[in-house]
């Protein structure tokens, strides 16, 4: 195994009023981790102590193997961050603005135009990154922020609540362009989110934080183990009811699960239960839409926990 | 028979439009500071920023050295044997521009990161808060510093080209610029702080004047009428209260310039030298403690 972007050993942040973190003990791999937990859990606050902003209470934590008391330059250097919050002037265009935060972060300026001209051509800004960025879209700032965070070739970004505003569409475009920074272009990331739905389909691993404890770590497959039940749709005249009678007379257990059939095949089933959906539905004369596995949704974390 | 294939490979390139990554040179903790206190102080006159923003900062300093160059202009034409307008008073003359210049554009400097929330992507790279903070505000002093030396430059090329005595014009510009240098270092505190606690750019436009020029008035008002009543000390006591009677008491000490307070006693006029840099030195480590409590938020 990879060593781990991020180890934190009993981190503890105490606001006195609130207990912000409480005793966290995280080892992050490289690749796309989700950081999930209602808003107050503690991730913003896990964030800044991680960039060296915000001392921790107790406990440590390392950065890219950095030490965070000894090296929060050197980790800020290597590091990306892009911001819950409005953080773009509305004055300055979003070319301009890399351009000095690339600078800022390092780079030369030479550097810094190219590197700049580059991640926006990736985070898909086009003509518009020469305009003044107040006239932006909220799904075009979120890319400028985006490129600001990647500008200087980071090893690990910490994107907090990307996606925050976005309309679905726009959502869609922000986790595909977190994929493709943490798959194609080899830099780790952080991203944190309220929604567990959409990590789930971005994420390597997850990280569920309650509260500033940890609540549950581990990769998104083992989360979302296949749980052996196949989902089937069929179209037609009481389609549901006559396809399910077929099937429990075949000796396939069904349930109805809204407008599906939620199969559960007996391990020692003799035949493919596939082909016997499939030769069902064309005995039946009925419409066979879609034959898939059901996975575990993040969501039932919690309600195991 | 086909041609066979090209050995060499077509010379036509296809871009790759991967992601590249960046293994090129990268600088650490005093250049950065330097880019940034260079592209601060570019901002602080509009440059980098839109056409508009470059109006009132150029529209100020020509304003400023108007005086200076109407000055030079009567010196050639009329043969004048010395300056009408000493170097040491330009600072003075013209404080109600120059407190305008400070007022506007400080917060071009330290409001503008803090409203839009900029602060937040300096701050995650690799410049401290202290260090953030301090190249803003020599950004701050140095646009101020060209703001008080370009006429003060002006008269000294003029007179010298008037062929006034070098010497003695060289001596007396020489001590403006240290007053001015004085001077800058107090306005830059006083605007950089005032900048850094007000979001509103509007608000800490108004506060800065207020502090710097209505500060003077009443400092001026005090002097005035301790003067009359023969109660100097007083008078000179109050003058350690604005930036700008400070100046004037530094001024009278070190020049043959008078304000309106006579030349006081010695102690005093070290008072004015050391209360001008002890508030420049306060007012720094006051912005340097602001910014370090924004980076723990």
């Amino acid at each position: 195994m990879q060593p781990g972007v991020i180890q934190t050993a009993g981190l503890t942040k105490d606001y006195g009023a609130v207990l912000a973190l409480d005793d966290l003990t995280i080892d992050i791999a490289p690749g796309i981790t989700g950081l999930v937990g209602a808003n107050g859990a503690g991730k913003s606050t896990l964030i800044k102590i991680l960039l060296g902003l915000v001392a921790p209470t107790s406990g440590t934590a390392s950065v890219l193997g950095l030490d965070l008391a000894a090296d929060a330059p050197a980790i800020r250097a290597r590091v990306g961050y892009l911001p819950e919050h409005d953080c773009l002037p509305p004055d300055v265009s979003a070319s301009d603005f890399v351009v000095h935060l690339g600078m800022m972060s390092g780079l030369p300026r030479v550097a810094a135009r190219e590197r700049a001209a580059e991640v926006l051509r990736h985070v898909g800004l086009a003509e518009e990154r020469y305009r003044p960025m107040g006239g932006y879209s909220t799904g075009m700032k979120q890319r400028a922020k985006l490129a600001q965070a990647i500008v200087h070739d980071p090893r690990l970004v910490l994107l907090d609540e990307p996606t925050n505003g976005l309309d679905p569409a726009a959502r869609d475009d922000m986790l595909g362009l977190v994929q493709r920074v943490g798959h194609d272009f080899g830099i780790s990331v952080l991203v944190t989110s309220h929604l567990l739905g959409e990590l789930e389909r971005v994420s390597d691993h997850v990280v569920i934080l309650d509260s500033g404890r940890l609540l549950r770590a581990s990769e998104t497959s083992e989360f979302l183990d296949v749980t052996g039940t196949l989902l089937v749709e069929v179209l037609g005249d009481d389609a549901q009811a006559r396809m399910g009678q077929a099937l429990l007379a075949a000796g396939v257990p069904v349930q109805r699960r809204g407008g599906l059939l939620a199969l559960e095949p007996a391990p020692d089933l003799t035949v493919d239960v596939h082909d016997l959906v499939r030769d069902t539905a064309l005995e039946l004369g009925l419409g066979l839409v879609r034959i898939q596995a059901d996975h575990r949704r993040i969501e039932d974390v919690f309600a195991d926990a | 028979m086909p041609e066979p294939m090209p050995e060499t490979p077509p010379t036509g390139v296809i871009h790759d439009l991967g992601y590249r990554p960046y293994d090129g040179p990268r600088q650490t903790g005093r250049h950065i500071a330097l880019a940034l206190f260079v592209s601060g102080f570019r901002n602080a006159f509009g440059l980098g920023r839109s056409n508009k923003s470059k109006v009132l900062p150029f529209l100020l300093l020509v304003i400023n050295l108007l005086p200076a160059v109407i000055i030079v202009g009567a010196m050639t034409l009329f043969n004048l044997n010395e300056l009408p307008l000493a170097y040491a008073r330009y600072a003075s003359a013209t404080q109600i521009l120059l407190s305008i210049f400070v007022a506007a554009q400080a917060p071009v400097l330290f409001s503008r990161d803090l409203r839009h929330g900029s602060i937040a992507l300096y701050l995650a790279r690799p410049l401290s808060s202290a260090a953030y903070a301090a190249a803003r505000w020599a950004s701050l002093l140095a646009a101020t510093l060209v703001f008080l030396l370009v006429p003060v430059i002006a008269l000294y090329v003029g007179a010298v080209l008037a062929e006034l005595d070098f010497g003695e014009q060289t001596r007396d510009a020489a001590k403006a610029v240290v007053l001015a240098g004085l001077l800058a270092l107090m306005l830059t505190g006083v605007g950089g702080l005032i900048a850094s606690i007000s979001l509103r750019r509007g608000f800490a436009i108004v506060s800065t004047i207020v502090v710097l020029l209505l500060g003077n008035g009443v400092v001026t008002a005090v002097q005035g009428i301790a003067r009359d009543q023969g109660e100097l000390r007083v008078g000179e006591v109050a003058g350690l209260f604005s930036p700008y009677s400070l100046l004037r008491g530094a001024t009278t000490a070190w020049t043959d310039e008078e304000f309106v307070l006579p030349r006081g006693s010695g102690a005093m006029s070290a008072t004015y030298f050391v209360v001008m840099v002890l508030v420049a030195i306060v007012l720094f480590a006051l912005l340097l403690l602001r910014y370090r409590r924004i980076a723990g938020r």
